[in-house]
């Protein structure tokens, strides 16, 4: 058996090494995409393929390392020689989506590879019909960009010309995207580098026991941690609202959640169909929202490798949105990662009611408007907005925060106006958005831009338009979100979730984003908490009476506590409780 | 006459660190008093004074008020006034989280509340010009709602305010007139830069802390007056830098991580005297270690910080925790390992030191309070690294026989391993910890730690140092005289020093010469100004000029040092140095003719002192010697092993296993290294 202080020491140098791939690529990288908003991840693996130690890096990548590299690894079988470099992005070959590519580094020791460096970026293009390769409304993976297979980018330390050349011509910022995998390349040499100071140390016998024990000690953990919890066995249904090629046609996702002993399985069967737009998941996309689902209501911040993957299954049936067959779109399948974060965590709360949230925000919105400015140069311009979580069983739920799926950041509104032709008129929370609760979901964020340019294509993805955040245990739904021209002008007009069109110089677009579901009955909430809410404004004095049975008057609002007494004991009365699972508490439609 | 007295408040203990005009230096350790901490060093401060025969002549202090303020949320009322529709970007922040995977994470609440987070009707366009004129009326609204509200501080950030700031002006002028004693704080003034974030953020912790630190200078000001002491007040900044009391209370933002900063500047003064061009410094206290980095001189310095983001390892791709305060700093990386360190077995029984701590109360169990869970102060002494006749000259006596049981129930029975093999298992996981803050620094900054000596310092700095230059391979470590007070110390060898920047990001290939000349010579008058204004003549005047660059298309700069001369030099000259910079930080550079952009300048003005301030030597105080003691290492067990006082020390290396024991610190110097003491008074610990 090795030494436990050793083993300890050895885990702590591994997972230094994924973090610090992740902070080379972090300093290195050209692309927003990879700075701000921190789309790749890196880690170690072992010769069979096997995640050793992830990076601190995204939870959407959870398990993507594996797949791809295990594809790799069956594409080459023996032929991997010192000085290799493996690389792919086909989704349908252990890729996740076009835009994440993937670069793989063998580690030798005594004549033979013993680890993976590992690294999974996404890139701010990979070709295709749109700019940044992730349209949602693309019918065929053809559409979608460059699709390399398992291919050597690098053998025996001489480039592979042909490969970089072919990259090159096919994506709009080639110095960009080449100059992301230079940052690739950068961190599998800071890899190398650490492992073969473990290898001086221990011998490659050594660190492949080593390996072995890292993984063990997580499945261990997991395993205690399971099986701390009661067993059980719960289904969840939630739904996307359409593909935007389907308009207004819902999408189905099921989740059924077995727990017994010191495992688990997160079965998506009975889930839709996989679907004409770009929103399919991958197997491993599926996988890592099951994970991030199943880790965040574990007693203990697991570490993130194969041993956890043991003790929970994860069971996607083929050709579903789930888990889609060629040749299924699927750039945009961000969104349906998000929702099935969601749908996971409904499942786990329909187990485990007091350690699992309402509902989120749905996921991030993804907003592209590209186009060219008055000397005809390019622009585009890609964002990502986020808004709230769902209201915890103990706690409101966190306003103006990344969702739980991602962690991802938004651009500085200075930095939008100094690069684009765009002007931002504003960006904050809207009242009384939250779903109401004995704790209250997140607020909506809104952001309304209006074009400088003569004309540019405006792309969004959004979602939780018709189906709302849900609320918990007599909660309320968290607000819908809402795409908007023009809005308060008479040309104001309400679009769909999901859009691709061309604005012109002077339009206005509004977005808001859904807010949080809320947990448990607002005719219970803590006066305090009210009291603060319409003090900061973000539930107005009407929003109070009406969701929080509160009577409140005055600036800044004093509650009335004889008054409010009297109205809960009217509304406990005469309204019928929210169920345990809210999608749809009819609530008046909100202040504008 | 020149008595030269550093002030460090730290949590348990003010210290003080005085040179006097004959070249003594002085020293006192006094309990902190966190009601009025100005007692605490009145206290000292009377007592040294006494001792020292002669008036101070300079008073340098660092503190942690600034830090403390945000940390227990006893900052003042404060209001924002912000532009139409963007009052929320305080709260928004990035909308990055530090950590996954937590449904209990809890986001810092924004330091002003959102009520009084106004807005006014205006915008400026990035290039400067007016898109919406300042509408009076809506100011107006706004200091109708500050009176109302009894508003204490006041913080103005308006978008693209760096490149136009009139806007902000006229907000700050009405203000003034109508209430003319309230504190505010201008986004322009305190970061003329593009980010409306940080620039907001930055200024709301600035007016939030200021009326604190304020009352803070004024109270300790009078007692120094009182205790006839009429020098001149100077605070370090987190940047390194002494600054007068009266700019700090200005802009108090600078000086919110004043206390580890000061460490840091006395390594790089004693690394300029000893020849070392590279050394990294550690500093290990109770709680915490820290890192820091220093080459040719230079301290290693970040663009910003975060406030009151605990200790994380990792932190710097997990951010959020904190508050967010773009203010150059010395880059300093922190860890949660200390001597009150809990060492505890994870729930599949894998061994782990920290981070939770037992602090000072109840502190170790060896420290007989109450304490019941063995902590890495336990394992020094169950080993025999520490004197169970106590710490502190004696003043505390610590129960071994407490901390042996405790760590072999808790730790060497259920690993399988003896008790010795459990205790010095944990050590080695704790250095494992701190490694991480040595290459936080270093590996991740591009820099090889191997090539740098190790500067110990603080109560537990030279009891690890040891174990950590082994682990790493750094062939030598360096123990200053009186380690436990080697921050106030810092204090004393700090220059005078102000950082202005100015956004510019212009590309190098499409740059407005004159533009740039421009830029450049505001911000050395600026900084020249404020020079003359703390009393230094022109001669004693000096500027350094660095910018902030990087790749155009990459999005994150490196900071590079500006070459001489104008901006035409600067243009001819920048290219190079930034693409020798960028291959040393990432290790490739891009082909020759990539352009460059060129985004921030930065002028860093700095008083130079009279003389050199480091004393000559500090040489040793003789004692009364110890008794050998018996020490346990991996390889000997149980070994027989002298203690020395560092005056003990011959100039000749003296092999190890020894222990040199101090007041104030341990320095423990295992088999294979050897010690002897260099003419400074240093301890050179050596393999």
């Amino acid at each position: 058996m090795t030494d436990p202080v050793t083993a300890e020491l050895f885990r702590n140098a591994v997972t230094a090494i994924g973090d610090e791939m992740a902070l080379t690529i972090y300093r290195t990288a050209y692309s927003g995409v990879l700075k701000n908003i921190m789309d790749y991840s890196t880690a170690v693996c072992d010769a069979d393929g096997r995640l050793v130690a992830q990076g601190l890096s995204l939870p959407g990548h959870l398990c993507s390392i594996p797949v791809a590299l295990q594809a790799a690894l069956r594409h080459f079988g023996d032929d991997i020689a010192e000085g290799d470099v493996l690389t792919l992005n086909d989704p349908y070959d252990g890729g996740m989506h076009l835009p994440d590519i993937f670069i793989f580094k063998p580690i030798f020791a005594e004549g033979r590879p013993i680890a993976y460096a590992a690294t999974i970026c996404h890139h701010t293009d990979v070709g295709g019909r749109v700019p940044g390769s992730n349209a949602s409304d693309s019918t065929e993976i053809y559409a979608e960009g460059l699709r390399i297979p398992p291919l050597k980018l690098y053998e025996r330390g001489a480039p592979n010309n042909t490969l970089f050349r072919m990259i090159e011509r096919n994506v709009r910022l080639p110095g960009r995207v080449l100059g992301d995998i230079r940052s690739q390349l950068a961190a599998c040499a800071i890899a190398e580098r650490g492992m073969a100071d473990l290898i001086a140390r221990h011998g490659a016998d050594g660190v492949v026991a080593l390996m072995n024990e890292t993984m063990d000690h997580s499945e261990r953990l997991a395993r205690h941690c399971l099986s701390e919890l009661p067993d059980g066995e719960a289904t969840f249904t939630d739904w996307i609202d359409d593909d935007q090629i389907d308009e207004g046609v819902p999408i189905k996702l099921v989740c059924t959640v077995r727990k017994r002993g010191d495992s688990m399985q997160v079965d998506w069967t009975g889930s839709n169909p996989q679907v004409k737009g770009a929103i399919n998941n991958t197997w491993s996309y599926t996988a890592a929202a099951s994970f991030t689902a199943v880790k965040s209501v574990m007693s203990v911040n697991m570490p993130n490798n194969d041993g956890v993957f043991r003790a929970v299954e994860v069971i996607a049936p083929k050709g579903t949105i789930m888990n889609a067959l060629p040749p299924a779109a699927c750039a945009a399948r961000g969104l349906t990662g998000f929702r099935a974060a969601d749908c996971a965590f409904g499942a786990l709360a329909m187990l485990y009611p007091d350690r699992v949230f309402a509902a989120s925000d749905g996921g991030n919105t993804g907003i592209t408007i590209g186009g060219y400015d008055a000397d005809r140069k390019p622009f585009i311009y890609v964002d990502f907005l986020s808004a709230a979580w769902g209201a915890r069983p103990w706690a409101d739920g966190i306003d103006c925060n990344t969702t739980m799926f991602a962690n991802m950041a938004s651009f500085s509104i200075e930095v939008i106006e100094a690069e684009n032709p765009l002007e931002v008129l504003d960006y904050g929370m809207v009242p009384d958005t939250g779903g109401a609760g004995l704790y209250r979901g997140g607020m909506s964020l809104s952001r309304t831009w209006r074009m400088l340019a003569d004309e540019g294509i405006l792309q969004v993805r959004a979602d939780r338009q018709a189906h709302r955040p849900y609320g918990l245990q007599g909660g309320y739904p968290g607000a819908a979100g809402r795409n908007i021209l023009d809005p308060g002008t008479p040309r104001e007009k309400k679009l769909h979730a999901k859009l691709t069109m061309t604005v012109r110089r002077g339009e206005v677009f509004r977005h808001d984003l859904p807010g949080g579901g809320g947990w448990g009955d607002p005719l219970d909430r803590d006066l305090a908490l009210v009291a603060k809410d319409l003090r900061d404004g973000l539930v107005t004095v009407a929003g109070a009476a009406r969701d929080y049975g509160v009577v409140a008057a005055g600036d800044p609002p004093v509650i009335d506590e004889a008054a409010t007494e009297a109205l809960r004991a009217r509304l406990r009365a005469t309204r019928p409780p929210a169920p345990a699972v809210a999608w749809d508490v009819p609530l008046p439609e909100r202040a504008a | 006459m020149t008595l030269r007295v550093g002030i460090d408040i730290g949590g348990t203990f003010t210290d003080l660190v005085a040179v006097a005009s004959d070249g003594r230096v002085l020293t006192r350790k006094t309990p902190s008093t966190p009601r009025d901490y100005g007692e605490g060093i009145v206290n000292g401060l009377a007592d040294l004074l006494r001792e020292a025969g002669e008036p101070a002549s300079e008073v340098l202090h660092a503190t942690t008020v600034g830090s403390n303020t945000i940390l227990e949320s006893r900052g003042a009322r404060t209001a924002l006034i912000a532009t139409r529709g963007f009052r929320d970007t305080l709260e928004i922040r990035d909308l990055r989280m530090p950590r996954l995977y937590d449904l209990h994470w809890q986001k810092p609440p924004a330091l002003i509340e959102r009520r009084l987070r106004l807005e006014v009707d205006e915008k400026t366009r990035p290039d400067g010009s007016i898109a919406t004129p300042l509408n009076m009326t809506s100011v107006a609204a706004c200091i109708e709602r500050l009176r109302a509200e009894k508003v204490e501080s006041l913080a103005i950030c308006l978008l693209h305010s760096y490149a136009n700031p009139a806007h902000e002006q006229a907000v700050a002028a009405a203000v003034r007139a109508a209430l003319p004693d309230l504190p505010i704080s201008i986004s322009h003034e305190i970061l003329p830069e593009i980010g409306e974030y940080p620039r907001t953020s930055t200024t709301a912790v600035n007016a939030y802390v200021q009326p604190v630190i304020r009352s803070y200078l004024t109270a300790l000001t009078a007692r120094l007056r009182a205790l006839g002491v009429t020098a001149p007040l100077q605070l370090m900044q987190s940047n390194g830098g002494l600054a007068a009391a009266e700019f700090a209370a200005e802009q108090p933002a600078r000086i919110i991580e004043s206390g580890p900063s000061a460490g840091v500047v006395g390594g790089a003064a004693l690394a300029a005297r000893l020849a070392e061009p590279r050394v990294i410094t550690f500093d290990m206290g109770g709680t915490t270690a820290k890192a820091g980095l220093v080459e040719h001189g230079e301290v290693l310095k970040s663009e910003a910080m975060e406030v009151g983001a605990g200790v994380m390892a990792g932190a710097r791709l997990l951010v959020g925790a904190g508050y967010m305060l773009k203010l150059p700093a010395i880059d300093l990386a922190e860890v949660g390992a200390g001597g009150g360190s809990i060492c505890h077995l994870d729930a599949a029984g894998a061994p782990k030191a920290g981070p939770q701590s037992a602090g000072a109360d109840p502190g170790p169990v060896c420290y007989g309070r109450g304490g019941t869970e063995p902590t890495i102060t336990d394992c020094n002494l169950v080993l025999g690294y520490l004197d169970a006749a106590g710490l502190v000259g004696g003043a505390m006596r610590l129960d071994a026989d407490a901390a042996r049981a405790a760590v072999a129930e808790k730790l060497a029975v259920p690993l399988g391993l003896s008790v010795e093999q459990a205790a010095h298992g944990m050590l080695r996981l704790a250095a494992a910890t701190m490694m991480r803050a040595i290459r936080a620094v270093s590996v991740e900054r591009g820099r090889d730690p191997r090539d740098f000596a190790l500067l110990a310092f603080g109560g537990n700095g030279p009891l690890f140092a040891t174990a950590i230059a082994a682990e790493i391979g750094i062939p030598r470590v360096i123990v200053p005289p009186m380690p436990g007070l080697f921050s106030a110390f810092g204090l004393l060898v700090a220059d005078t020093e102000h950082h202005a920047a100015r956004s510019v990001r212009m590309r190098l290939d499409e740059a407005d010469v004159d533009a740039l000349d421009a830029v450049l010579s505001v911000l050395a008058a600026q900084g020249m100004a404020r020079l003359e204004r703390d009393g230094f003549p022109a001669s004693r005047r000096a500027l350094r000029r660095s910018a902030m660059a990087r790749y155009v298309g990459q999005s994150s700069d490196i900071p590079v040092a500006l070459p001489d001369g104008d901006a035409r030099a600067v243009i001819a000259g920048l290219p190079a140095l930034f693409a020798a910079e960028h291959e040393r930080t990432y290790g490739f550079r891009a082909p020759e003719g990539e352009p460059i952009m060129l985004t921030a300048v930065t002028v860093a003005a700095i008083g130079v002192p009279e003389r050199p301030r480091l004393p000559a030597a500090i040489p040793p105080v003789p004692g009364t010697p110890h008794p050998s003691r018996h020490a346990w290492f991996p390889d000997a067990g149980w070994t027989e092993v002298p203690v020395l006082h560092r005056a003990q020390l011959a100039t000749a290396p003296q092999p190890g296993p020894l222990i040199v024991q101090e007041y104030d610190a341990t320095c423990l110097v295992p088999h294979n290294w050897r010690a002897h003491l260099d003419a400074f008074g240093n301890i050179l610990v050596e393999r």
